[in-house]
């Protein structure tokens, strides 16, 4: 089918966003929860190791074990936080997170069955917000994410917290310039900040994939998405040998859990942008076409995972001395390349 | 007199090319460990005779080989401990000890106190050159205390020696063992004293000497104590603990009053009761000998003692109530001394029948001699005496150390003994060859006297009326006896090789009538001796003898004419060559005699300590309130050999002492031990604190322990004593109040290792007559007996044991120890 | 070593070995070539290879090497010294202890006791046994002075209990009857040396 997928939507009504809206909390959290049992058995095996075994069949229902611990513990806050900053700050990072995702195109669209009452016919759309300038806001929710680690570490009076902090600023402020830059090659390629141009303009196979184009954009732009995501090997924010748990020291319980349910939606966002952006997205048209683009974020999800499991973390200094002495330039250069190919 | 005991001269020998100093005529072994220099010996045992059993103790004296425990030393000896030859002989004979003694040493109660395993390391024998089939011989019970193992046994005899020697049972000997033959090769090819030792090692073993299986003896345990091996265990202790586990508590034996020094061992009862019990008693026995009750009577502790503020009320009412306190000689020198400060304070009389008539013969004989106690004490007849004389005393039963005394004696010191009782007793004839046995009648303890005067007085400081009234006993009679003589007759031979006559000496027997005068002393015959033989027979017992002993019994103190006895005594001090040692009649009965002004009635509200009363304090944990027993308590007890000496708490007490009562109602020290160094000096007590009294025996033997008292002694003039009544004594039925060997009070009836029962002890033929029980009836008073044949004694003469407090056998026989009763059969 | 060795803090000088890894980079040029030749060198993606590698082996050759342990156990060293055992004679049932109280003596922390008696056979009998766990420092000594290879230290290092008692009962230190077929002769800690037959003399018993 030749269609742009705005085009084929047939009314986007309140009650269908509001749905997806609802659905994509729900999904995502479930699968950032999903996202950490995944993580266990995945760096368990990859050390010969069985993972969670106990709770449910191979150990499933660890993830609702978790639940229940997280929810049912004690909520601490500490004498000297600033006990509002302290409370908000987990929510910033989890709202943030899913708020970049309303411009992101998960799942495919669909009508309410007519059975139902109330909601009965209803249409959800594949994507909450078909924003014209969705990449911008995705990477800008990511960016405002920061400010979930910066104030609790900030606001817990502790100086792993305090150190989380500041690694928090310079290393997400840092990184976002490169991923900015990084995007922007393909942008200038595609000339539209949508994510459903992106796909568009590659939906004439493997070989139409921007990865193809962009292949600098790509690594550079999947190194600032492990930083901006605060994975290894860039986990600098909480690493436990250096300063306890980072931002997270004084955290616990559900408080604790909303950042971790942040950082695994942001892994998701930024695997969904990987897929779409430079992977080819989704087939619209295709039967399997969701169950590509799916396939591409289980790929990407699991190359975080694999790389916690192979690669030892960097010191600050080098985090900071690659950013900008190395993928800023060579970002930049990706730039000039790609405008004056474009020009020419 | 052996010249061993009798000189003191120092001669100087060399023992390894060094000098020492060792005392004439001792044995160079004993020498050697005066010297604190060791020489192996396994069956000499000190205070006995030489075994030659063991023939380790071999060493060179001037240049040959001697067994060192019967070689007496010379000046000048050269004494070599050590030479190739002796080393190689002591060798052998360690591992001939070795030949197949079981390797039980895991389980063996010796458990690394074992002399064989001592040698045997000391002497490196690490391997057995000799080998021999072994014989099956079973373990044994020998009585109600003592287990016997042949298969540990080495015979080295110290059991039977010391048994022979110094308890003078002799109740065990050795016997065939039925084992095989040497291999005579070895006769060629061992050293020849391991061969002869060996020989006889594996023909013997040891076994009651009455031929039975079980001995017929005191049960002393004595035995147990000098058993290098574990072969010798007393029943109660096989198996039950590892010497190493049990703590030694220094003490002193409580019941009989030779203040044995005594350890008490003791360990947690069992896994599950961690109170400490007392497992065994051990003591030093080279220097000192217990009898049974210090062995086996220690289980007597008050266990059910708690404090409770309404009983030590009421107690403290009834000592403000109390006219009298009544109590025994059961009690320390401190708690004598409480008393009597009750006395004093709070004008409490103190009642104590046991002792009361033993402190006035105390006094009489102060009165009469110039000196506050005795001149001599056993220890000091074991070493020096050679003629020890006995009166008013059952040595079997009244005093140990008196009786191991005598009977060391007649057996080391080659000694002889006369011995005055009315009750008839084989076990004291078989002491010695020397030992001549009056059984006189109940009442003629005087005459004895008289006849020890006689015997021994010198003739000269006798006052004259005393004299002439020992002379009035004798009388002399031409007897004609027909003797055997020898005449030497010549005669005229025709010798018919030579036909000359020659003159040829004969030697002709023939019998003649003689007419010789015959010295009668009615002494002997009212003594019940046989006058006519007993100068022959003295003489005999005179031969070579230097140092006399008299050896005064608890019959003397209850005797009518006590007195009388006394002022004899004084005499017989004062004009024969005599030492005099008596026995107090039980455990401190001396202190108590020293420290409490004792009145001779009760009346009114009584105080009972361990004794009937209105109020009874006991440490039987029978009474109105608890006290400690003697293996609860610190204090010092006052024994026959006149030593003050410390005993120590072996077990726990949670109850009141008697101090705490003490403190409620006069102004006491803070502890019963404080009251230590306020006992009387007058008396002869020391200023002594009782933490430093020493408890010791140096190398030689000399006994450390506690002080000696102080004895005062003046001149006095020699006392005027009285005739004695020849008819005042006891005909009929005569009930003889006396304890069983090894009881001597409740307490050691309590212990479950003595077994001798409360009865009437009679000799095998009044014990048939009697039946099984009999009703004795006194004076005042009857009491239904289990009547008990003692083999040993003879006569007709009963004992009725008086070691139950509650059965009054005391106030039955009044103040008298001799009663005439009526038997009836029940 | 003397005292003022421990007083030098300045640990930079003191016994250290340098490695040599070779001269850092000191122009931007050197360090970003330095930064492409490691990366271009493909060592990254050897690391993710090998992991990968070990998770294809764990999941499809099973190679999984977590032991779930309180369902599964691995052996145990025979040095190792955990519980100990009281074994007992397989001809006749009866305790290989014979009471001589060494293990009691020995022990340092003085946690075993027991009570002995004279039983009917004449023989000495432990009548009680205990080793208080709570004390024991699993030194081993008990095991190695026993003289009848009785008291071993066994293989049961599972130290919880509900009940103090639990552990300290000779009954339950002791091979059961019923099991008698599994005791082991033990060659862990206190058991005989492997060369103890020619430590031994001969006896000249030979008749």
């Amino acid at each position: 089918m030749e269609t742009t997928l705005v085009e084929n939507l047939p009314q986007v009504t309140a009650a269908g966003v509001i749905i997806k809206a609802v659905l994509i909390l729900a999904i995502i959290s479930a699968l950032a929860g999903f996202g950490t049992f995944i993580e266990r058995k995945v760096l368990a095996f990859m050390q010969r190791r069985l993972g969670p075994m106990h709770v449910g069949p191979y150990g499933l229902l660890q993830i609702a074990a978790d639940g229940i611990k997280l929810f049912t513990k004690e909520d601490i806050v500490p004498q000297h936080a600033n006990a509002f900053i302290f409370k908000i700050a987990p929510i910033i990072t989890a709202a943030t997170a899913f708020i970049a995702l309303a411009a992101v195109p998960v799942f495919p669209d669909f009508t309410v069955p007519e059975f139902i009452p109330l909601l009965g016919g209803t249409f959800v759309p594949s994507i909450a917000s078909d924003l014209n300038i969705g990449v911008l806001f995705v990477l800008g929710m990511m960016a405002a994410g920061l400010y979930g680690p910066l104030l609790a570490g900030m606001a817990q009076a502790n100086k792993w917290g305090i150190l989380g902090a500041a690694r928090t600023a310079v290393q997400f402020l840092s990184y976002e310039v490169v991923t900015g830059l990084s995007i922007l090659a393909p942008i200038m390629i595609v000339g539209s900040l949508s994510f459903v141009d992106f796909n568009n303009y590659q939906t004439a196979g493997v070989g139409s994939w921007m990865i193809w184009q962009q292949p600098v954009a790509f690594v550079l732009f999947l190194i600032a998405g492990f930083a901006e995501t605060n994975r290894t090997p860039f986990d600098l924010l909480e690493h436990e040998a250096e300063v306890v748990s980072g931002y997270a020291t004084e955290y616990s319980g559900m408080r604790w859990g909303m950042f971790f349910i942040g950082e695994y939606a942001n892994m998701i966002t930024i695997s969904v942008i990987a897929a779409i952006v430079f992977l080819g997205g989704y087939d619209a048209a295709s039967t399997f076409g969701w169950l590509t683009i799916m396939l591409k974020i289980a790929f990407f999800f699991f190359l975080m995972l694999w790389v916690r499991a192979a690669w030892p973390h960097v010191r600050p200094d080098q985090l900071m001395w690659l950013c900008w002495k190395v993928l800023m330039p060579i970002a930049l250069l990706n730039i000039l390349i790609t405008a004056l190919v474009l020009l020419g | 007199m052996s010249e061993v005991k009798t000189v003191d001269n120092m001669v100087s020998i060399t023992i390894d090319g060094i000098e020492y100093k060792a005392k004439e005529g001792e044995y160079i072994l004993n020498a050697a460990r005066a010297n604190d220099i060791f020489v192996p010996a396994i069956c000499y045992l000190t205070r006995c005779s030489p075994t030659l059993a063991c023939r380790i103790c071999l060493v060179e004296a001037d240049g040959k080989q001697v067994y060192s425990c019967n070689t007496k030393v010379k000046e000048g000896m050269e004494i070599t401990i050590d030479t190739p030859n002796i080393l190689e002989e002591r060798r052998a004979i360690m591992e001939v000890y070795d030949v197949n003694h079981p390797l039980q040493c895991g389980v063996c109660d010796k458990s690394g106190e074992c002399e064989l395993q001592n040698y045997t390391l000391e002497l490196g024998v690490d391997s057995q050159s000799y080998m021999i089939p072994d014989t099956k011989r079973e373990t044994t019970n020998w009585s109600s205390v003592l287990h016997y193992d042949p298969g540990l046994c080495i015979v080295c005899e110290r059991c039977t020696t010391v048994c022979k020697d110094m308890i003078g049972d002799a109740a065990i000997t050795t016997a065939k063992r039925g084992g095989a033959d040497l291999d005579k090769a070895y006769k060629e090819s061992m050293p020849k004293d391991a061969y002869s030792m060996w020989n006889k090692l594996q023909k013997s073993v040891i076994a009651p000497s009455n031929g039975t299986g079980e001995t017929n003896c005191s049960d002393c345990g004595e035995c147990i104590a000098v058993c290098p091996v574990g072969a010798l265990v007393s029943r109660d202790f096989v198996y039950q603990s590892n010497a190493w586990d049990l703590k030694r508590i220094p003490a002193v034996a409580a019941h009989s009053s030779d203040g044995a020094q005594i350890y008490y061992e003791v360990k947690p009862t069992s896994i599950t009761d961690r109170t400490e019990r007392i497992y065994r008693i051990t003591n030093e026995w080279s220097y000192v000998s217990l009898d049974g009750s210090a062995r086996f009577a220690y289980d007597f502790q008050n266990t059910t003692a708690v404090k409770d503020q309404a009983t030590f009320d009421r107690a403290i009412e009834a000592f403000k109530k109390a006219e009298t306190i009544r109590f025994n000689a059961m009690i320390t020198n401190e708690e004598a001394l409480m008393l009597q400060t009750l006395k004093e304070k709070m004008g409490i009389k103190l009642y104590n029948p046991e002792v009361r008539a033993f402190q006035k013969f105390l006094n009489h004989y102060e009165a009469a001699s110039g000196n506050s106690l005795w001149s001599t004490d056993t220890d000091a007849i074991m070493k020096k005496t050679d003629f020890v004389i006995s009166i008013g005393s059952s040595l079997r039963n009244d005093s140990p150390a008196m009786k191991y005394a005598f009977n060391n004696v007649q057996k080391l010191n080659k000694g002889a003994g006369l011995y005055f009782h009315p009750v008839g007793d084989t076990l004291i004839p078989t002491f010695g060859k020397n030992v001549e046995i009056f059984n006189h009648k109940v009442g003629l303890e005087e005459a004895a006297l008289y006849l020890v005067l006689d015997l021994f007085a010198n003739k000269d400081k006798l006052p004259s009326e005393v004299k002439e009234y020992i002379e009035s006993f004798k009388s002399t009679r031409t007897e004609i006896i027909k003797e055997k003589v020898e005449k030497t007759v010549k005669e005229m031979v025709l010798n018919e090789e030579t036909g000359e006559e020659e003159e040829v000496t004969k030697k002709v027997k023939e019998t003649v009538d003689k007419e010789i005068t015959v010295s009668s002393n009615g002494l002997i015959d009212l003594l019940g001796g046989d006058a006519s033989k007993f100068d022959d027979v003295f003489a005999k017992m005179m031969k070579k003898k230097e140092h006399f002993s008299m050896m005064l019994g608890e019959d003397l103190y209850f005797h009518d004419k006590a007195e009388n006895i006394a002022k004899l005594v004084a005499l017989i001090e004062a004009t024969c060559n005599i030492d005099v040692v008596m026995t107090p009649p039980k455990s401190n009965a001396l202190g108590v005699a020293l420290i409490c002004d004792l009145d001779d009635t009760a009346s009114g509200y009584t105080v009972g300590y361990n004794e009937n009363g209105d109020f009874t304090l006991s440490a039987l944990g029978t009474g109105d309130i608890d006290m400690p027993a003697m293996n609860q308590q610190e204090g010092t007890l006052t024994n026959i050999g006149k030593r003050v000496l410390p005993t120590n708490a072996a077990v726990e007490y949670e109850g009141y002492e008697l101090n705490d009562i003490m403190k409620a109602l006069v102004d006491a020290p803070e502890l019963t031990i404080d009251w230590t160094a306020m006992l009387p000096v007058d008396k002869g007590f020391k200023k002594v604190d009782f933490d430093s009294l020493p408890n010791t025996f140096t190398n030689e033997g000399v006994d450390n322990r506690g002080y000696i008292l102080n004895t005062n002694n003046c001149d006095t003039e020699l006392p005027e004593v009285d005739k004695f009544d020849e008819n005042s004594v006891l005909e009929g039925d005569i009930a003889y109040r006396c304890n069983p060997a090894r009881q001597f009070n409740d307490f050691t009836d309590k212990s479950h290792e003595i077994f001798e029962a409360f009865g009437l002890y009679a000799s095998k033929e009044k014990a048939e007559s009697l039946g099984e029980k009999a009703e004795v009836v006194f004076e005042n008073g009857s009491i239904i007996l289990d009547v008990i044949a003692d083999e040993k004694m003879t006569g007709d003469i009963v004992k009725v044991s008086d070691f139950r407090a509650a059965q009054g056998v005391y106030d039955l026989f009044g103040d008298a120890r001799y009663t005439n009763v009526t038997l009836r059969k029940v | 070593m003397s005292l003022e060795q421990f007083k030098n803090r300045n640990v930079g000088t003191q016994n250290y070995t340098t490695l040599d890894v070779g001269t850092p980079p000191e122009t931007g040029t050197d360090k970003f070539l330095q930064v492409i030749r490691r990366a271009v060198k493909g060592e990254l993606f050897v690391g993710l290879w090998v992991v990968m590698r070990t998770m294809l082996q764990a999941l499809f050759k099973n190679d999984m090497h977590t032991v779930k342990y309180p369902f599964e156990k691995l052996p145990i060293s025979p040095r190792y010294r955990a519980i100990h055992d009281m074994l007992i004679l397989l001809e006749s049932g009866n305790y290989r202890c014979i009471g001589c109280g060494l293990c009691e003596k020995i022990c340092i922390s003085n946690c075993i006791s027991m009570d002995t008696r004279y039983d009917e056979n004449q023989r000495k009998e432990v009548s009680e046994y205990t080793i208080n766990f709570g004390r024991c420092i699993f030194c081993g000594y008990c095991a190695e002075v026993c003289p009848e290879l009785a008291i071993v230290h066994g293989p049961r290092y599972e130290n919880a209990s509900e009940q103090r008692a639990g552990f300290s009962l000779f009954e339950d230190m002791l091979t059961p009857i019923d099991k008698l077929n599994l005791q082991q002769e033990y060659d862990g800690f206190g058991a005989i040396s492997p060369n103890a037959d020619e430590n031994i003399k001969q006896t000249p018993l030979a008749y």
